[in-house]
C-alpha cells in the first residue's frame, strides 16, 4: 500500500514535470518515473520478507527478500543512468544550438 | 468430404471439355503469350537500331502469336476448351491456367490483331524524335497482359494481367509528358480503384469455393456462395467492370486519357483495354444466371452511359474526343446487351465488341493521319479535305457508316442484333414479360443509335466536305493508310457476309453458359421491326445532324466535359486537405501532444482493468500481511512532500538537490526492503548524476513552459492514479516465486557466492549484465562522439561556484576522501560475489573517486577513458566465451582452484569488465559535459560533427588525459 | 530433429555477441576501410546463422540455447523458431543494403557510424531470439542508444531537436516497459515467455501483460501513439532514416506478435482491440502520408499504415492469419526500406526532400525512378510484387475470419496508398524540374490542367516536344551505389512477386508454429541445452 502510494506520486510528479516541458524539468521529470518503476518492480517481489538475500547465514526463505527483482532493478538503474547521462548532452548541445540561433535571430521552432 | 467429391466432379466436367494433349499443338497458348512476353524483353534493344521503325517487326510477330493460337481454332470450334495449367502457388492454391474457348479466341485475336496494325501504323504516325522506347516496351507489355487477361483461367492470374494492363495504360498515358500527368493519374486511381474491386471479388470466391480456378469455381459457386456473398461478389466485379470499360459514373477517365498518342489511343482505349471489362462481365455472367439485380444494373448503367456518351459525342469539336466519348456510348450498349443475359443478346454483344474494334481502330487512325497532315483535329478548322485527300476520306466514310449503323456493313448487323436483344428483354429469365422494359430499352438503343448517326455524320461531313481551308495537303503515304485500309475493309466485308462470323459468336455464347442460338447473322432479315427501327434511327440521325445547332443550344454550347476530373481532383484535395489536418500532430514539437496516445491508453487500460473486464479484480488475492510496516508510513512522510516540493521547485540548484534527496530517501528505503545492493547502486548513481548533471542544467538557459500546467496536472494524475493502482492490484498478492526460492536454496552451491543478487547478475543472467554495460559503452560512444573535451571548462565551473578558501578545503577533503574510495573500490568488487558489492559498485565507487577528483580539480593520471571502455567490453565479452570453449554454454562460469586465494569464477574476469565501462562512463561523462555550457563561444561541436572526437585516439592519451598526466606530475 | 549443438553453443548466441565484438573493434580502429569491411561482415555473418537457423527450423522445430547453461526457465533462453530465423535473415539483409548506402553517402568516414550500427544491430538481433521478457528490455535498451546517437549525429537544430524528440519517446516506452515487467512479475512470479504461455486466460496476467504491450504499441507507432514517428524520422540522414525503418519500429511489430501468439488467446476482446488499432493506424498512415509535403514525411506515414497490416492478421483465423503477418511484416520491410533508400538517394543529391520543390527528376535520376516505382507499386500491393500476395495472404485471412470491416478499409486504404505514392512519385519524378514547377498541389493548376486535357483532349503531339524540351533537366553528379542498394530491394520484392512460393511456405510454417505455440513453450522450458 505504501508503495503503491509512493509509486503514484512519483509517477504523477515525474509526468508533471515531462508535460510541464523544459530541460530540467524533462530529466528531473524522467528521473522520477525510473524510480517509481523501480519500485514496482520491488515491490513486485513482495515487500513482507525484508532480509537481504545474503546467504552465507544460510537461507531462511521465509524471511529473505526476492532477489530477482532487485537484479532487475539494479539493472534498470544502471541503464537509466546511460541514457540520462546521454540526454544530458542532447538537452545541452540543443539549447546551445537554439541559443546560437536565438543570437543569429534564426530561432525557429 | 462433401466438398472434395462435389470439386472433383467439377474437375472431371472441365476435363470432359479438355482436349486430349497431342504432343507439340497443346503448348501454342503458353507459346503464344510467352512470345509477346519475351518480346517485351528485348524491345528495348531493338528500339535501339530500327527506332520508330521497330513497329513492323512487332507487328510480325503479334501475327505469329495469333497464328500460334488459331492452331487451336478447331478444337474451339468444336466446343472444346483447350486447357495448360502448371502448379504456381500452392500456398493459394493458385495455377498458372491458360485456357482458350470461344469467347477468349475472340478477344484474343482482336488484341493480337488490331494490336499488329496500330504498330505497324505506329512508325508512320510518331515523329522522328519521339521517346519510342518507352512507347513500344510498354504497348507490348501491354499486349502480354491483355493476352493474359483473356487467356488465364485462374482467378488470381487474371488479377495479375488485370492489374499490369492498368499499369502499362498509366504508363502510356503518362508518356504525353506534364500535359498527361493528371489524366495519367485520374485513370490510374479509377481503373486501380476497380482493380481493388476485383482483387476483393477473387479472394471471396476463392475462400468461399477454396479453389482459384475458374471453371472449378463456377461450378462449386452455386452451393458455396450465399445470396449475400453473391451480390457482394457482383457489386464489385459490376465496379471493376465499370471503372475499366468507362462506364458511367467512371468514364471521365477515357476522354482524359486521349492526350496520349494516337496509336495508344486507337489500341488501348478504343480496341482492347476499355473491352477488358466487357470480357470480365462475360466470363462471369455464368455466375448470374438467374441473378435480376445483376441484370437490371447492367441494363440500367449501360443505356445511360450509351446515352450521355452519344449526346456528348455529338457536342465534341475535337475529333479525338468525340471519338472517345462515342467509344464510352458504345461500350454502355455493351454492358446493357450482356445484361439483357439473353443467348441473342449476348451474341449481339460479341458481334458488336468485334465490329467496334474494327471501325473504331480505324477511325482512330485516320484521325491520327487528319492530324499529322492537316496539323489539326478540330472540326471547326478542319474542312473540305476530300479534294486533296478522297482515299483518307473514303476510308473515314466506310468506317463512319459502320459506326453509324448502315448497311452494308458490319456495324449495322450488330445494331439490327441489339435492336432485336432489347425488344427481346420481356423474354428474358429475369424481366418476366415486363412489355414496357422492352419497349424502353429499344426506344433509348434507338435514340442513341440517331445520335451515333450524327456525330458519324458529322466526323465524315465536317472533316472532308465545304470549302477546302487549308494549302498544299496531300494524301499521305501508302504505308501510312495500308493499317486503316484492313479493318476498314474488313468492316465491309463482315457486313456482307456476316455469316462468317456466325460459329465464333456461337461458341462465345455456350461459353458464357447460354444454350446454342444457332445464330444466322445476316445482312438482310426482310422486313422486321429491326429493319423499322434502323429506318427510324438513321432518319433520325439524319435530322440531329442538320439540326445539330438545335441539340447543342438545348444541352448548352459549353460542355461540362471537365466535371469528372474536376470533381475527382476536388476528392483528391479534399483528401490531401483532411491528410495533413489528420498529420498536424506530427509536426508540434510539444512533448504533450507526441505522449497524449500514451495516456489514451493508459487511461484505456486502466478502465479496462478494473471496471469492464469481469473478475480482473474482484478475483484478487488478498494483499499479505504486513506487507507494510510502520517504517514505510515514516518513508513515505518524508518522500511525499520531498516530491512535491521537486514539482514547485523554481531554481535548477533546488531541484537538483530535492532530486538527490528523494533518492537518498529511496535507498534508505530499498536498504530496509532489503536491498543493499540495490540501494548501493541507487546511491552512488544518484550522486553521480547530480555530479554530471549539475554542470550541464547550471547553465542552461531558463526554459519557458511548453506544456499547459493543467494539461500536465491531468496527466499527473492519470499516470498517478492508474500506476498506484496498478502496484496496489499486481503486487504484494502471491507468496514466494518458484523462481526466488531457486535462487536463494542453490545459488552458493550452484556459483560459489553468497551475495545472492550478484551471483543472479554475474552467474544467472550474465546476458542481462552484458547488454546493460553494453548500453553503457554505447552511452559513452555517443558522449565522446557528441561533445567537445572541456578540462578548462570545469576549472572555471569550480572557479565560478567555490571561494579560494572553500576550493583549498575541497582539495584537502578530496586527498582524504580519494583514496578511502580506491580502496573501497578493490574491496567491493573482490567480495562483491559474497557481499553487497560487485562490478556495477565498484565501478560506481571508483567513478565517484574519479568524479571527487574532478570537482576538486585534482589530477589522476589513467589510460584514456576510450581505452578503458574498449577493454572493458572485450574484457566481457571474452569472458563470455570461457564457457563454450570449456564445453559449457556462452557465459556460462567456470570454476578455476587457485592455490592461495581459493576458488575463483570466470565470473570474475565478467565482472572486472563491468567495472571498467562504468568507470570508462563515468569519465567520459565528466569530462565532455562539462564543456558543453551554454555561453562557450569555443565549441568545437560545430555544423555536423563528423570530424571532431577523432582527436581522441584510443590508444594514446586523449587530449584532457594527456593535461592530467602533466599537471599530476607536477 | 537434427544436430544443432553448433546452433544452441555458438550460432544462435553470436547474433547478439558478433555484432559487439565487431564494435569493440571498430571502435578500436576507427574509421579506417577495415572498419567498414568489419561492419559489412557482420550482417552477412548474421544472414548465414539466420539461413542454417531456417534450414533447421524449416520443419516447425524450435532451437533453443540456454545462456549461461542454467535449467530451462531460470536461464534467458535463446530462442531460434521460424519466425525468429526469418527476421535475422530479413533484418540482416536490411542492415546489408543500407550500409552500402550510408558508406557511400559519405557516413562511413564518420568514425563513430559502425560502432554504433553494430551495437544497435546486436540489440535488434538480440530482441528477435531472447525468450525472456526482461532480456528483451535490455536488448531494446541495447537497440536503442545506440540509435539516440545515430538519430542526433549531425548537429543540425532541427536533427537535435528531433533526436530529443525521439529520445524522450523511448524513454517513455522504456519506462512502461520497466513498469510491465514489474507487474507480470509480481502477477505471476516469472518474465519467462514460455513460462506465461496462456496464462492471458487470466484477466490479471492479460492486463499486467497489456502495460508491456503498450509499450510496444508506442515503439512499433501504432495509432494513437504514432505522430512521434513522422515527427523524427524524417530529420536524420536518408541513410538512418532508412535504417531504423528497417529495424527499430520491426522490434515492436516482433514484440506484439510474440507476446500475443504466446501470452493471449484467441478471444472476443483481444480482436475487437487489435481490429480497432490497426484499422485505425492504416487509416491515420495513408491519410498522413496523403497530406505531407516530403518525401521521408510521407513514407513514414506509410509506416504506420503498414503497421495496421502487418498486425491486423495477428486475430484473424489463426495460422492463416499468422502466416500473413509473417510474410506482410518481412515484405513491408524489404520496400520501406528500398523507398526509404531510393528518395534518400535523391535527396542526398538534391539536398532537399520537399516534393514542392523538386520535380521532373526522372531524366537526372533514372534508376532512381525505376526503383521507386517498383517498390511503390509493391506497397500498394500491385502484382507481380511481394506486396500483391501480401495483400492477398491479409484478405484471404480477413475474408476467412468473417471480418468484413478489414476487407473494405485494407481495399479502400490500398487506394489511399495508391494515391499518396502517385503524389509523391510524380511529384518528385515527374513535372517540370525545380523552379520552374509552381506547386504541384494547387486546385487552380490542376483545373487549367484538367480543361486542357480531359475537355479538349490536348494537341498530344506537340505535348510531347514541349514536354520533352522542358523535361531534360541538367544531370548532376551520380554515384551509382546511392541508387543500387534501393533498386536490389526493389527487385528483391519483385522477385518475391513472381517465386512467392519458398517465402510463403516459410510463413506458413511460422505462422502454425506462431499459433500451436506447445513446441515453443516445450523445447524453451522442457529442453537445455
Amino acid at each position: 500500500m505504501t508503495l503503491a502510494i509512493a509509486v503514484a506520486v512519483l509517477a504523477a510528479v515525474g509526468t508533471y514535470l515531462i508535460v510541464r516541458g523544459g530541460a530540467v524539468r524533462l530529466i528531473l521529470g524522467f528521473i522520477l518515473l525510473g524510480h517509481a518503476a523501480n519500485l514496482i518492480i520491488i515491490a513486485a517481489g513482495g515487500t513482507f520478507r525484508r532480509e537481504a538475500p545474503l546467504v552465507d547465514g544460510g537461507v531462511v526463505l521465509e524471511t529473505m527478500a526476492d532477489p530477482l527483482p532487485q537484479a532487475f532493478v539494479l539493472t534498470a538503474i544502471v541503464i537509466t543512468f546511460g541514457v540520462t547521462v546521454y540526454l544530458l548532452s542532447l538537452v545541452a548541445r540543443t539549447a546551445k544550438r537554439s541559443a546560437r540561433n536565438a543570437g543569429e535571430g534564426g530561432a525557429h521552432d | 468430404m462433401v466438398e472434395d467429391t462435389v470439386r472433383a466432379e467439377a474437375q472431371k466436367q472441365c476435363e470432359r471439355k479438355l482436349t486430349p494433349r497431342k504432343g507439340w499443338l497443346t503448348h501454342m497458348l503458353v507459346a503464344s503469350l510467352a512470345l509477346i512476353g519475351l518480346t517485351t524483353a528485348v524491345v528495348p534493344l531493338v528500339v535501339r537500331y530500327l527506332g520508330r521503325y521497330t513497329g513492323y517487326p512487332l507487328a510480325v510477330i503479334f501475327l505469329v502469336a495469333a497464328g500460334l493460337l488459331l492452331t487451336q481454332a478447331p478444337e474451339v470450334m468444336r466446343g472444346e476448351t483447350v486447357v495448360q495449367s502448371w502448379q504456381w502457388v500452392a500456398a493459394f492454391d493458385v495455377q498458372f491456367t491458360l485456357r482458350l474457348n470461344g469467347l477468349s479466341l475472340l478477344f484474343a485475336m482482336l488484341v493480337l490483331g488490331v494490336g499488329a496494325l496500330v504498330l505497324s501504323y505506329a512508325p508512320q504516325y510518331l515523329d522522328p524524335h519521339y521517346e519510342v522506347r518507352r512507347l513500344y516496351t510498354v504497348l507490348t507489355l501491354f499486349a502480354a497482359a491483355m493476352l493474359g487477361i483473356v487467356l488465364a483461367g485462374d482467378l488470381v492470374l487474371l488479377l495479375v494481367f488485370w492489374e499490369i494492363t492498368s499499369v502499362s495504360s498509366f504508363l502510356l498515358v503518362a508518356g504525353a509528358g506534364t500535359a498527361g500527368a493528371r489524366p495519367a493519374i485520374r485513370a490510374l486511381v479509377v481503373t486501380g480503384f476497380g482493380g481493388l474491386a476485383l482483387f476483393g471479388a477473387v479472394v471471396l470466391l476463392a475462400v468461399k469455393t477454396q479453389t482459384t480456378d475458374i471453371a472449378t469455381v463456377f461450378a462449386l459457386a452455386p452451393e458455396r456462395l450465399s445470396v449475400t456473398d453473391l451480390s457482394i461478389v457482383a457489386a464489385l466485379i459490376i465496379l471493376a467492370a465499370f471503372t475499366k470499360s468507362a462506364q458511367l459514373p467512371f468514364h471521365f477517365w477515357l476522354p482524359g486519357a486521349m492526350v496520349a498518342v494516337t496509336p495508344v489511343s486507337a489500341y488501348l482505349h478504343a480496341a482492347t483495354l476499355v473491352k477488358a471489362g466487357i470480357y470480365l462481365l462475360l466470363l462471369m455472367s455464368p455466375l448470374f444466371l438467374d441473378f435480376p439485380a445483376w441484370n437490371i444494373t447492367l441494363l440500367v448503367f449501360g443505356l445511360a452511359t450509351a446515352l450521355f456518351g452519344a449526346f456528348e459525342a455529338l457536342r465534341q469539336r475535337d475529333l479525338k474526343a468525340l471519338l472517345a466519348y462515342s467509344t464510352v456510348s458504345q461500350l454502355g450498349t455493351m454492358v446493357a446487351l450482356v445484361g439483357v443475359g439473353t443467348s441473342a443478346a449476348l451474341a449481339a454483344a460479341a458481334l458488336l465488341v468485334v465490329a467496334h474494334a474494327l471501325f473504331k481502330a480505324t477511325l482512330f487512325m485516320l484521325v491520327g493521319i487528319v492530324d499529322r497532315e492537316a496539323g489539326s483535329r478540330d472540326l471547326d478548322e478542319l474542312s473540305g479535305l476530300w479534294r486533296v485527300m478522297p482515299i483518307t476520306a473514303g476510308l473515314t466514310g466506310l468506317a463512319a457508316m459502320s459506326m453509324a449503323g448502315v448497311p452494308p456493313l458490319v456495324g449495322f448487323v450488330a445494331k439490327e442484333e441489339a435492336f432485336y436483344s432489347f425488344l427481346d428483354v420481356p423474354q428474358s429469365s429475369w424481366a418476366q414479360g415486363q412489355q414496357w422494359a422492352g419497349i424502353a430499352a429499344a426506344v433509348i438503343a434507338v435514340l442513341g443509335a440517331s445520335l451515333t448517326f450524327a456525330y458519324s455524320a458529322r466526323i465524315f461531313a465536317g472533316a472532308f466536305f465545304g470549302p477546302l481551308k487549308q494549302r498544299n495537303l496531300y494524301e499521305p503515304s501508302w504505308l501510312f493508310l495500308a493499317p486503316a485500309v484492313v479493318p476498314a475493309v474488313a468492316g465491309l466485308v463482315l457486313g456482307i457476309a456476316p455469316g462468317l462470323l456466325n460459329s465464333i459468336i456461337d461458341r462465345t455464347t455456350v461459353d458464357v453458359g447460354f444454350t446454342m442460338v444457332g445464330s444466322d447473322l445476316s445482312l438482310w432479315h426482310g422486313v422486321s421491326i429491326a429493319l423499322g427501327l434502323s429506318a427510324i434511327a438513321i432518319s433520325l440521325g439524319l435530322l440531329l445532324h442538320f439540326r445539330r445547332r438545335w441539340v447543342i443550344r438545348w444541352l448548352g454550347e459549353e460542355p461540362p466535359v471537365a466535371s469528372g476530373p474536376l470533381i475527382f481532383d476536388r476528392i483528391w484535395f479534399a483528401l490531401v486537405r483532411t491528410g495533413s489536418w489528420v498529420g498536424r500532430s506530427a509536426h508540434s514539437a510539444s512533448v504533450g501532444v507526441h505522449l497524449f496516445g500514451v495516456g489514451v491508453l493508459i487511461v484505456a487500460l486502466t478502465i479496462l482493468g478494473f471496471a469492464i473486464i469481469p473478475g480482473a479484480t474482484d478475483g484478487l488475492a488478498p494483499v499479505i500481511p504486513d506487507s507494510m510496516q510502520l517504517v514505510d508510513v515514516a518513508i513515505l512522510a518524508l518522500l511525499v512532500p520531498t516530491v512535491a516540493f521537486l514539482a514547485r521547485a523554481r531554481t535548477t540548484i533546488t531541484a537538483l538537490v530535492l532530486a538527490g534527496f528523494v533518492g537518498l530517501i529511496l535507498s534508505v528505503w530499498l536498504l530496509l526492503l532489503g536491498a543493499p545492493d540495490v540501494a548501493l547502486t541507487l546511491l552512488l548513481v544518484e550522486f553521480l548524476t547530480v555530479v554530471v548533471a549539475a554542470p550541464v542544467l547550471a547553465r542552461l538557459p531558463r526554459h519557458r513552459d511548453v506544456g499547459r500546467p493543467t494539461m500536465a496536472a491531468v496527466a499527473a494524475v492519470v499516470v498517478g492514479v492508474s500506476s498506484g493502482l496498478a502496484v496496489w492490484a499486481f503486487t504484494g498478492r502471491r507468496g514466494p516465486s518458484e523462481l526466488s526460492a531457486y535462487f536463494l536454496t542453490e545459488a552458493e552451491e550452484l556459483t560459489g557466492g553468497t551475495n545472492v543478487v550478484n551471483t543472479i547478475l554475474v552467474d544467472f543472467r550474465g546476458l542481462d549484465t552484458l547488454g546493460e554495460i553494453t548500453v553503457l559503452f554505447a552511452a559513452a560512444l555517443g558522449l565522446l562522439a557528441a561533445t567537445a573535451v572541456g578540462v578548462r571548462a570545469r576549472k572555471d565551473a569550480v572557479t565560478e561556484v567555490l571561494g579560494r578558501g572553500e576550493q583549498t578545503v575541497l582539495r584537502v577533503g578530496a586527498r582524504i576522501v580519494i583514496p578511502l574510495l580506491l580502496i573501497a573500490t578493490v574491496v567491493l568488487f573482490w567480495r562483491g560475489h559474497d557481499e553487497p558489492g560487485g562490478g556495477f559498485i565498484a565501478g560506481l565507487t571508483a567513478g565517484s573517486a574519479v568524479a571527487v577528483a574532478m570537482i576538486a580539480g585534482i589530477r589522476i593520471a589513467l589510460p584514456s577513458s576510450g581505452a578503458m571502455l574498449a577493454a572493458g567490453l572485450g574484457t566481457a565479452l571474452v569472458s563470455a566465451l570461457i564457457g563454450p570453449l570449456t564445453g559449457g554454454a556462452v557465459l556460462a562460469p567456470v570454476k578455476v582452484d587457485v592455490p592461495i586465494v581459493g576458488s575463483l569464477t570466470s565470473s570474475l574476469i565478467f565482472d572486472l569488465g563491468v567495472l571498467l565501462i562504468v568507470v570508462g562512463l563515468v569519465r567520459v561523462a565528466l569530462e565532455r559535459l562539462d564543456g558543453m555550457h551554454i555561453d562557450a563561444g569555443n565549441d568545437t561541436d560545430d555544423g555536423n560533427d563528423t570530424d571532431d572526437g577523432n582527436d581522441l585516439e584510443w590508444d594514446g592519451q586523449d587530449r584532457s588525459s594527456a593535461v592530467d598526466v602533466t599537471e599530476a606530475r607536477s | 530433429m537434427t544436430d544443432v549443438s553448433f546452433l544452441t553453443t555458438w550460432a544462435l548466441p553470436a547474433v547478439f555477441g558478433v555484432p559487439l565484438f565487431a564494435a569493440v573493434a571498430t571502435f578500436i580502429l576507427g574509421a579506417r576501410w577495415a572498419s567498414r569491411l568489419i561492419g559489412l561482415l557482420v550482417p552477412i555473418v548474421v544472414f548465414v546463422i539466420a539461413v542454417l537457423l531456417i534450414v533447421a527450423t524449416a520443419d516447425g522445430s524450435v532451437v533453443v540455447a540456454q545462456i549461461a547453461g542454467w535449467p530451462g526457465g531460470v536461464s534467458i533462453a535463446f530462442v531460434g523458431d521460424l519466425f525468429s530465423a526469418l527476421m535475422l535473415a530479413a533484418t540482416s539483409v536490411m542492415v546489408f543494403t543500407c550500409l552500402v548506402f550510408a558508406y557511400s553517402a559519405g557516413l562511413g568516414m564518420d568514425r563513430w557510424f559502425i560502432p554504433s550500427v553494430s551495437i544497435m544491430t546486436a540489440g535488434v538481433y538480440g530482441a528477435f531470439v531472447t525468450g525472456d521478457l526482461f532480456n528483451l528490455f535490455v536488448m531494446v535498451e541495447v537497440a536503442l542508444l545506440p540509435s539516440y546517437v545515430l538519430m542526433s549525429r549531425s548537429g543540425v537544430l532541427t536533427a537535435l531537436r528531433s533526436a530529443r524528440l525521439y529520445l524522450i519517446v523511448n524513454l517513455t516506452a522504456s519506462t512502461l516497459f520497466l513498469a510491465g515487467l514489474g507487474v507480470v512479475y509480481g502477477v505471476t512470479g516469472t518474465v519467462n515467455l514460455a513460462a506465461l504461455a496462456g496464462l492471458g486466460i487470466f484477466p490479471v496476467v492479460g492486463i499486467a501483460v497489456g502495460v508491456i504491450m503498450m509499450a510496444m504499441m508506442l515503439k512499433a507507432a501504432l495509432v494513437p501513439t504514432h505522430s512521434w514517428l513522422p515527427a523524427t524520422y524524417p530529420y536524420t540522414s536518408p541513410a538512418v532514416t532508412a535504417l531504423f525503418s528497417g529495424l527499430l519500429t520491426k522490434i515492436g511489430a516482433y514484440a506484439i506478435v510474440r507476446i500475443i501468439s504466446i501470452v493471449y488467446e484467441p478471444g472476443q476482446l483481444i480482436t475487437v482491440i487489435v481490429i480497432a488499432v490497426c484499422v485505425a493506424s492504416m487509416i491515420v498512415g495513408v491519410l498522413g502520408a496523403l497530406g505531407e509535403g516530403t518525401i521521408r514525411g510521407g513514407l513514414t506515414f506509410q509506416m504506420v499504415s503498414g503497421m495496421g497490416y502487418i498486425l491486423v492478421g495477428v486475430v484473424l483465423a489463426g495460422a492463416v492469419g499468422m502466416a500473413a503477418v509473417v510474410f506482410y511484416l518481412i515484405h513491408h520491410m524489404i520496400v520501406m526500406t528500398s523507398l526509404f533508400l531510393t528518395g534518400g538517394s535523391v535527396e542526398h543529391e538534391e539536398r532537399t526532400g520537399v516534393v514542392g520543390r523538386l520535380g521532373g527528376l526522372a531524366k537526372a535520376h533514372p534508376i532512381a525512378a525505376f526503383a521507386f516505382f517498383l517498390s511503390a507499386a509493391s506497397l500498394v500491393g500491385l502484382p507481380p510484387f511481394s506486396g500483391f500476395w501480401a495483400k492477398l495472404g491479409v484478405l484471404t485471412a480477413a475474408v476467412d475470419a468473417g471480418s468484413a470491416l478489414v476487407v473494405v478499409v485494407v481495399l479502400l486504404v490500398s487506394v489511399g496508398t495508391l494515391m499518396s505514392m502517385l503524389k509523391l512519385g510524380t511529384g518528385v519524378f515527374w513535372g517540370l524540374p525545380k523552379g520552374a514547377r509552381e506547386d504541384e498541389d494547387t486546385p487552380s493548376d490542376v483545373t487549367v490542367v484538367a480543361d486542357t486535357t480531359a475537355g479538349r483532349a490536348g494537341a498530344t503531339g506537340t505535348a510531347i516536344d514541349i514536354a520533352a524540351a522542358v523535361e531534360a533537366p541538367p544531370m548532376t553528379r551520380w554515384r551509382p551505389f546511392l541508387v543500387f542498394p534501393g533498386l536490389a530491394l526493389a527487385l528483391l520484392s519483385l522477385g518475391i512477386g513472381i517465386f512467392p512460393e519458398w517465402l510463403l511456405d516459410l510463413t506458413q510454417t511460422a505462422g502454425e508454429s506462431l499459433n500451436d505455440t506447445a513446441g515453443y513453450v516445450t523445447a524453451v522450458l522442457g529442453g537445455g541445452s
